[in-house]
């Protein structure tokens, strides 16, 4: 029987064979391709106070005038917040929708109630399928550029193969007649979804990835049933 | 990495992002070869992590960490090409571990081959957890922060990868000294 150290020394060795140059075509291929390719840029970079100009500068500073302006006209006697007369309690309003249905896909019932939205979540998701059932309480969500929305949360319950309790669940709806679907569990052995530091992060590499967004047999499929999204 | 050319690129100038992609394509390429291990796979591979680069590459907040952000985003692209071709085994399996003898440690053709078989019967979980740690030398803690994952799953993962590929060269291996004996 061979050692452990045998072992990684064999595979260091296996490991050292191989390819390690790169095509001249593929590179060549890539940097074709990237100027037609748009970078990606954070919402906060483009509104940095050091890359304002002058004008900016002036707009966000007479914002800033009205702003307290109004704020203060509330405070004034018989106005708003503090008049000393009846106050009224704002009605707890009900949380935006974001998803919600019972349908079925890849043969699984799905009953699906999501509210909120980005990182403030709320609601659940419950998985029946014959190889076990599951739940996934919802945390997060994110909406590409084309609609597709995605939305993600921990497995808080499973007697399923396919989903671990404790690792995160996503589904991926895209709008439409029918709406189509998939889901996928973070780290599943075999599966495609990574593991990610947070539920944001799960959902931005999938969006990254592209992977969880395309139609097709290893992809999105129409649901049997009803599910009223966001609009 | 060359952190200058880094933030060239960031701010989009393509020429930077040419002399980028020259440097860490090679590492990027013989990385993915080996994670797939089919050159097709890992070509295309290779030019999506290169584009997801570029793309991506404003948002990386540390010009510094470059090199664990790329290679996420190599390993990404790993996980696309496997979700599109479905060639992967749906878990790690085990196979029995029994007496017999080791790995010649020349590495024969055979041994090679029993290895080649056993790491493809890995998950790409485990197959980048032993590519990055056996084959880029990088400690533990930066395969997780590679990765995204805690420390602990690295460790859990490396174990298992590891111990799949003795079990896969030791029981491979006794057919044939059985063979031999007779």
């Amino acid at each position: 029987m061979s050692t452990d150290r045998e072992t990684t020394r064999f595979v260091r060795s296996w490991l050292e064979e191989g390819v390690t140059a790169l095509p001249d075509r593929v590179l060549d291929a890539v940097l074709d391709q990237v100027p037609a390719t748009p970078q990606r840029r954070r919402f906060w970079s483009a509104w940095r106070p050091n890359q304002m100009n002058l004008y900016a500068k002036l707009l966000a500073g007479a914002a800033a005038v009205l702003l307290v302006a109004v704020v203060g006209y509330q405070f004034l006697p018989g106005r708003g917040l503090d008049s000393g007369g009846p106050t009224v309690a704002p009605s707890p309003t009900s949380a935006a929708l974001l998803a919600r249905g019972t349908f079925k896909l890849y043969g699984a019932d799905v009953d699906l109630n999501a509210t909120g939205g980005g990182d403030s979540v709320t609601g659940t998701m419950t998985v029946s399928h014959e190889d076990g059932d599951f739940s996934v309480d919802l945390k997060c969500s994110r909406t590409t550029e084309d609609g597709v929305i995605l939305i993600a949360g921990d497995i808080t319950d499973s007697a399923s193969p396919h989903a671990r309790k404790g690792a995160r669940e996503l589904i991926v709806l895209k709008p439409g007649s029918p709406v189509y679907a998939s889901f996928d569990s973070e780290g599943r052995a075999g599966g495609d979804v990574m593991p990610a530091a947070s539920c944001p992060a799960l959902l931005e590499q999938v969006i990254d990835t592209g992977t969880q967004t395309v139609i097709g047999p290893n992809g999105l499929e129409p649901i049997d049933g009803t599910v009223e999204l966001a609009p | 990495m060359d952190t200058d050319l880094v933030i060239r690129a960031q701010r989009g100038d393509e020429e930077a992002f040419a002399s980028l992609a020259v440097a860490v394509g090679d590492r990027l390429h013989a990385v993915s070869h080996r994670i797939l291990r089919d050159i097709d796979l890992a070509e295309d591979a290779t030019q999506q992590a290169l584009l997801a680069i570029w793309r991506d590459l404003p948002k990386l907040r540390d010009p510094a960490r470059f090199d664990a952000w790329s290679y996420r985003l190599l390993v990404h692209a790993c996980y696309a090409e496997g979700r599109r071709t479905r060639q992967w085994a749906p878990n790690l399996r085990i196979l029995p571990v029994d007496e017999s003898v080791g790995p010649d440690a020349s590495g024969s053709v055979a041994d090679r081959d029993q290895l080649e078989r056993g790491f493809r019967r890995l998950s790409i979980d485990h197959r980048a957890v032993v590519v990055l740690h056996h084959y880029l030398d990088l400690p533990l803690e930066e395969v997780a922060e590679t990765l995204g994952v805690p420390i602990g799953t690295v460790r859990s993962r490396l174990h298992y990868a590891m111990r799949g590929l003795r079990a896969a060269l030791d029981a491979d291996a006794r057919p044939a000294r059985q063979e031999a004996v007779k």
